[in-house]
């Protein structure tokens, strides 16, 4: 177990190319394993008391704007899945996002269909519905693909969709599907409020546990090795090309839930839900807050959609540029977000089902 | 006849557009194996520039003459500053260029407002041929294509400077070893990549206007074209924006432009998905 972490961390600064960061994360790391602290959890709890009684002290349009904050945070969730842990760079995944918008606003327009346990599956199938064929398309086959192919192959896919909902009549062109009713539980509405956002949280959490519990499985362990390197896992015997289609599957269901939700609570939907835009958006959360910790995405999601909220009746023309200045600092200096400033290495990786004492003995060990 | 003579010359066109704007891509990408996602943000830079030259009472061609280099020269800045960390990893310089291209494309949108700005064309009017007309500006695009694709050819066949260009990518160790200084190398390719864009915006402005998002519109295009003639030569990509161009304006002649559209690139990926070499494989120019 330990000579596969090692394996995993070595693989690290050739990845990312910059060694320095990455080693004095690492050293951080240590020493919070000697001092027997674990930040993670931490963290997680701290977002999740704020989340609980955000809409107790915010006035009722920042509600409004939290639960939009939230959704985005599950639809970021499932890129971090993605990429963050299976290292596939999938510059598409609005396609899965906007379908399901598209597809249960359909279904409230068309068929006046807004029941709850109807809505949300519908969405989460058609997301997993569109996942499987793209990504069984991209990932499968005889040859592997390529990072690139896969990469540019998501985006295209995302673009064409992008340009199809625009042209096509049906689905509204340019406008998209304006004024989508609200979504239902019985006789009860869900509109925009205080109960619409602990659904959403609701959701949320329990998405994020099942997440955490799927990347500190087995699976999860097979997920991080093939993104640290591909041909090892393949030579391990495990088959590495079904594992990343798995993993695609699931991102896209999750996105499709978020997708669904989105298009609810927006009350309609347009196409750039489906398109780049929206899919590079997702990519910044992730990055920022950090890829490959899970609640690195809601922190990313949050912080960015809150400091644009906030700077944007100030600063509205400059703060796009902020952005791309912001990331790109992050890209070259902090290439594992935000996160890596409160939460070592080892914890971002994860010690995967050994207790923690004894790994902290076999540290002690190890380190002279 | 006529009718057919005139979609020819708008599929030729749309072709010869398409190429230029892949030309620069095509070439980062082959011999840097970087796919510059902020390629579509020096296409916009060059229109830019030779909006500004039009605005400030300048001959539009001077503008067009400058653009090239200005925006080359700036290219070789950002390979200098940032480009070189990314060499290691395709996925973060993807990203590293797309957070370039972001910063570009919203200053320009900051400098211009959201409006669409409209530059003439240096040469008006168009040509008769019998019956016929044909736009003179766009029958200029389709010469000045042809005249760089050469230029470009003759120079990574034919020059030092190109064997130099073609060693460094095909084997960087032995390259310096041999005395060659493989950072100025990249730094010149990536210089060079970025100018041809700077060019093609130039160029394309009076047809598309200015806009924003000018640059966006072709990205994904150029990288489809890229990927379908294969990485890794010069002929490659043209080849593949040969096709990709050509397609994309003639399948709206004869169905439903949105289906054209859509059609385009999933023919494109399903090509890739079945021939990744692309349609040009092997290391030649």
């Amino acid at each position: 177990m330990s000579k596969s972490m090692s394996a995993v961390k070595q693989a690290i600064p050739a990845e990312i190319g910059g060694g320095t960061d990455v080693a004095m994360t690492e050293g951080g790391a240590t020493a919070q394993a000697v001092a027997g602290r674990k930040i993670l959890p931490v963290v997680e709890g701290v977002v999740l008391v704020a989340a609980l009684i955000a809409p107790l002290v915010l006035q009722d349009y920042l509600t409004v704007f939290a639960t939009r904050v939230i959704i985005l945070a599950l639809f970021a969730l499932s890129f971090d899945l993605v990429w963050g842990y299976a290292g596939i760079m999938s510059f598409g995944q609005a396609l899965f996002f906007g379908s399901a918008g598209y597809g249960v606003a359909l279904l409230a327009r068309d068929l006046d269909i807004t029941n709850i346990f109807l809505v949300l599956p519908a969405g989460t199938l058609i997301g997993l519905t569109f996942a499987l064929l793209l990504g069984g398309f991209l990932l499968l086959g005889r040859h592997p693909s390529s990072v690139i192919f896969v990469s540019l192959g998501t985006l295209t896919g995302s673009y064409a969709a992008d340009r199809l909902a625009r042209g096509w009549y049906y689905l509204g062109g340019q406008n998209g599907i304006p004024s989508i009713s609200s979504m239902t539980l019985g006789g009860y509405e869900f509109s925009e409020g205080p109960a619409f956002y602990y659904l959403v949280l609701g959701i949320l959490v329990v998405v994020y546990l099942l997440c955490r519990f799927l990347v500190r499985s087995q699976f999860g362990l097979a997920l991080a090795g093939l993104r640290e390197n591909e041909q090892r896992i393949a030579f391990f015997g495990y088959k590495a090309q079904h594992l990343k289609a798995i993993i695609f599957a699931i991102g896209g269901a999750i996105a499709g839930l978020a997708g669904s939700l989105y298009a609810f609570h927006e009350g309609f939907v347009w196409p750039n839900m489906v398109g780049v835009v929206v899919s590079t958006q997702v990519v910044l959360y992730v990055l920022f807050g950090g890829s490959g910790t899970l609640i690195g995405a809601v922190i990313g999601t949050v912080i960015v959609e809150g400091v644009s909220f906030w700077l944007s009746d100030n600063y509205r023309d400059i703060w796009p540029i902020i952005l791309g200045v912001l990331l790109l600092l992050v890209i070259l200096f902090r290439p594992l977000g935000l996160i890596s400033f409160v939460l070592g290495e080892r914890e971002r990786v994860g010690s995967f089902g050994a207790s923690r004492k004894e790994t902290d003995k076999e540290k002690r060990h190890a380190a002279p | 006849m006529a009718n057919a003579f005139v979609a020819a010359f708008e599929i030729l066109s749309f072709g010869a557009i398409i190429v230029l704007i892949v030309l620069g891509l095509g070439i980062i990408a082959s011999m840097m194996g970087i796919f510059n996602f902020a390629q579509g943000e020096f296409v916009l830079l060059g229109a830019y520039i030779t909006y500004l030259a039009y605005a400030k009472g300048l001959p539009i061609w001077a503008g067009m003459v400058a653009a090239p280099f200005l925006v080359g020269a700036l290219g070789f800045v950002l390979e200098a500053l940032i480009i070189r960390r990314f060499y290691a990893a395709p996925i973060v310089a993807m990203l590293g260029t797309y957070a370039l291209g972001l910063i570009i494309r919203e200053s320009v949108r900051g400098l211009i407002g959201g409006f669409y700005l409209t530059v003439p064309e240096p040469i008006g009017g168009s040509i008769d041929i019998g019956t016929m007309h044909i736009s003179a500006w766009r029958f200029t695009i389709i010469v000045i294509t042809l005249l760089v694709m050469v230029g470009c050819y003759l120079l990574l066949s034919r020059t030092s400077f190109g064997l130099r260009m073609r060693a460094t990518l095909e084997n960087p160790s032995l390259a310096r070893a041999s005395g060659i200084s493989t950072p100025l190398m990249y730094g010149a390719t990536f210089a060079f990549g970025s100018a041809l864009a700077g060019l093609a915006g130039a160029l394309i402005v009076p047809v598309f206007s200015l806009y924003a998002d000018l640059g966006i519109r072709f990205l994904i295009q150029g990288f489809v074209a890229v990927m379908v003639g294969g990485v890794g030569s010069f002929i490659g990509p043209v080849a593949g924006a040969g096709v990709i161009g050509t397609l994309s304006a003639a399948l709206p002649w004869i169905m439903a432009p949105v289906v054209a559209d859509v059609l385009v690139f999933v023919l494109a990926i399903a090509f890739i998905k079945f021939r990744p070499q692309g349609l040009i494989a092997g290391k030649g120019v």
